[in-house]
């Protein structure tokens, strides 16, 4: 055997991309908590719940990627379409496989997919403090938008007795005051997204100072049981937020003393963060929001 | 023999942990997700549960919750392993009522001593 064919013998077989539909969803599921096994914040997802997924954010499987290695899948890459925007989600490589361009590769197969379906613009999100991942999309394009918090609170009673007058509210209204906000909306906070989630509700508040203002929450329910509060959006009508917020959440956890909740992307600047701090909200992690235009 | 409930869905962190624990002489047992991990402690409690904060299903703190609030886990060591930052695990450790965590990746060298410390505050 000569030396250039004893290299091409030793080289790995070529990376190809090929679209996430033709995989069944155990498949992605397998590949994509693979590719999350050494993360610090690994979410990890069932088959049940990354379907779920798929359907609350629009993620196109045709335009979603898997990259392959002979048969063996090594990358993910999946894309939300919605109104001439795209959302990159679920990238990742494997382990092994890191270090020789796949991630790049898919990245830009996404952009390019995103260009050709005529989208103007793609964004998404990566987790602060993970540099192979932002540097990928900085080199790609994209540039910071916003500072995102993830937070959990364990059950507990309110901290302090609610004031005003307070309105429990069904899905369809709760969804209908959504028109109304004024917070930074990411991919899955967007109305798109939250209307395609079962259970959703909401609470208003009306002070007697006149301050006023409302949180559409999500009910998850395991097992027909209910198991934790999430997708907060908290806006306020009148009023200082800190104080609308302090009120909702306490008319909230007066009701909801036994349930644990969990609320991802709240704008680091929010105005209703101090009260969210106030009533036990701990910090998981943050995110980065990154936004591009397509040419 | 003691036995320890590993709930983990990483099968290579589980067997790592598996092998350490069972030359130690504890008797394992594994669930790989928040369901399983439910159901298997309520049919047979363990004397100890090892809890990955991330699961595909629910998470552990979630997982945490639930098992304080059954009568036969409701005193039973709940350690959470996660790869969290120090302040982050802690902060999650207290607030979800765990009795302490493990950093991941497991200290081979160590990992069945800290077991065992568990262990036996949870018996005092």
């Amino acid at each position: 055997m000569s030396v250039s064919e004893l290299l091409r013998e030793m080289r790995p077989p070529a990376i190809r991309l090929v679209s996430a539909a033709t995989f069944t969803i155990e498949q992605l599921t397998n590949a994509y908590n693979q590719t999350r096994v050494d993360y610090l914040v690994p979410m990890p997802m069932n088959a049940a719940r990354l379907a779920e997924y798929i359907h609350h954010y629009h993620v196109d499987l045709d335009a979603s990627l898997v990259a392959l290695e002979g048969e063996t899948m090594r990358g993910l890459a999946m894309l939300g379409v919605r109104a001439g925007r795209g959302w990159i989600t679920r990238l990742g490589v494997i382990p092994t496989t890191r270090r020789r361009g796949v991630g790049r590769a898919l990245v830009e197969a996404l952009l390019d997919l995103g260009q050709r379906r005529g989208l103007a613009a793609a964004q998404l999100e990566v987790i602060q403090n993970n540099e192979p991942a932002y540097n990928l999309f900085a080199r790609a394009g994209f540039e910071t938008t916003h500072d995102l918090l993830v937070l959990r609170r364990p059950p507990a009673a309110a901290v302090h007795p609610p004031q005003g007058n307070a309105k429990w509210l069904e899905r369809e209204v709760a969804l209908g005051l959504l028109a109304e906000r004024g917070d930074v909306v990411t991919w899955i906070t967007e109305t798109d997204s939250l209307v395609r989630v079962d259970h959703m509700q909401a609470l208003a508040v009306a002070l007697p100072d006149g301050s006023s203002g409302w949180l559409v929450f999500h009910e998850q329910k395991f097992r027909g049981l209910s198991l934790m509060l999430s997708r907060f959006v908290l806006h306020t009508q009148h009023g200082e937020p800190a104080n609308v917020a302090r009120n909702l959440l306490a008319h909230l956890y007066t009701r909801y003393r036994d349930l644990d909740t969990q609320i991802e992307n709240v704008a680091v600047d929010d105005p209703h963060v101090p009260a969210l701090r106030e009533f036990g909200f701990i910090e998981s992690f943050r995110r980065l929001e990154m936004r591009r235009p397509l040419p | 023999m003691p036995k320890v409930l590993i709930v983990e869905d990483n099968l290579d962190n589980y067997e790592l942990a598996r092998r350490v624990l069972s030359a130690r002489g504890f008797a394992v047992q594994h669930a790989p997700d928040a369901d399983s991990a439910l159901q298997r402690a309520v049919d047979d409690p363990p004397d100890l549960i090892l809890l990955d904060l991330g699961l595909p299903d629910a998470d552990g703190q979630t997982l945490a919750t639930w098992m304080r609030r059954i009568p036969a886990l409701a005193h039973t060591p709940i350690i959470a392993c996660t790869a969290w930052p120090e302040e982050t695990a802690r902060q999650m450790v207290e607030a979800y009522g765990c009795d302490g965590y493990i950093r991941k990746p497991i200290n081979v060298a160590r990992f069945a001593d800290q077991v065992a410390g568990y262990l036996r505050e949870g018996q005092r």
